[in-house]
């Protein structure tokens, strides 16, 4: 437990945790919601938190270079695609079925 | 000394919050009220990257994550008319399922990071300019560079583009005959 609980935005364990409580909350989310665009939701704060991994780790362990920060906007950068392309399907099936409830999308069908 | 301190409490404080607003993006029974919340979550993570010093990152994330995905979400929401449906509760299970997991997570991770000595984090000091090095690195050429992952991540934004108008525009059958209840056209699924 080196040093674990030390005082301290200079400690890394400290965002690591962070991270971590954010990304298990949009498990939860990802686990629980119903609605299509809830799902998302809880989608968008995991990919966060994994961004703000990176930037974290590129702080602390490389400073001299911004390899961690490429890759957040490589992240963000896909994220707004998968979710362009995520909403775009959602509002295409919600006007074929009338529902965003994934729980009733069981059909490959119309 | 002093700095150090300052700069914690400002992280406790942004990750307070960050924490609240995500459980609230989670449990929000009006949707539209979950993106809000994940506006917080959005901008308080840019104000932890602007703690760890990356300005440029803090900018591109309220750019498109604050003014662009979420808009996104808030249309997503108009459209398939989720603003005025409350979500049900999750079920017992459901809950129980989602909670087991996220703790099992959570707790795997944190063992894993705590119990291991971590690389001791190198002192601040930062000469160069994060933003003018970003830029030189995406668009360098040699083995250290990110040319080519920034031209894919190009095509992959342009495709995105054309599949999203292609998804979700109007059908040709979708005329007045269609509202009458005549069967939608198929082809674009």
């Amino acid at each position: 437990m080196h040093a674990f609980f030390k005082l301290g935005a200079m400690d890394m364990s400290h965002w690591l945790a962070l991270s971590a409580l954010l990304f298990s909350i949009g498990l939860y989310g990802l686990l629980t919601r119903r609605n299509a665009v809830g799902i998302l939701i809880a989608l968008e704060l995991m990919l966060n938190s994994s961004a703000l991994n990176f930037v974290m780790f590129d702080r602390m362990l490389h400073p001299a270079t911004v390899d961690g920060q490429v890759m957040a906007i490589f992240i963000i950068a896909t994220a707004a695609a998968e979710l362009v392309v995520a909403i775009a399907i959602f509002v295409a099936l919600f006007k074929y079925r009338k529902t965003a409830d994934v729980t009733r999308m069981n059909s490959l069908k119309l | 000394m002093l700095t150090e301190i300052g700069l914690s409490i400002i992280f406790y404080l942004l990750a307070a919050i960050a924490v609240i607003a995500a459980v609230g993006a989670v449990v929000s029974r009006h949707i539209l009220q979950a993106a809000v919340h994940l506006v917080v979550v959005l901008a308080m993570s840019a104000g932890l990257y602007l703690l760890l010093g990356a300005e440029f990152l803090a900018g591109v994330q309220i750019l498109v994550y604050v003014g662009g995905i979420v808009v996104l979400l808030a249309f997503a929401i108009m459209l398939t008319a989720s603003a005025e449906l409350l979500e049900d509760r999750p079920s017992q299970g459901r809950k129980l399922v989602g909670i087991a997991v996220a703790g099992l997570f959570f707790a795997i991770t944190l063992l894993t990071f705590s119990t291991r000595a971590l690389p001791p984090a190198t002192p601040p000091p930062r000469a160069v300019d994060d933003t003018v090095a970003l830029g030189r690195m995406l668009l360098n050429r040699g083995p250290t560079g990110y040319v080519l992952p920034f031209e894919i991540i190009s095509l992959l934004l342009l495709t995105v583009v054309i599949g999203a108008i292609v998804v979700a525009r109007k059908t040709p059958a979708e005329t007045p005959a269609d509202a009458k209840g005549g069967k939608p056209d198929a082809r674009l699924l």
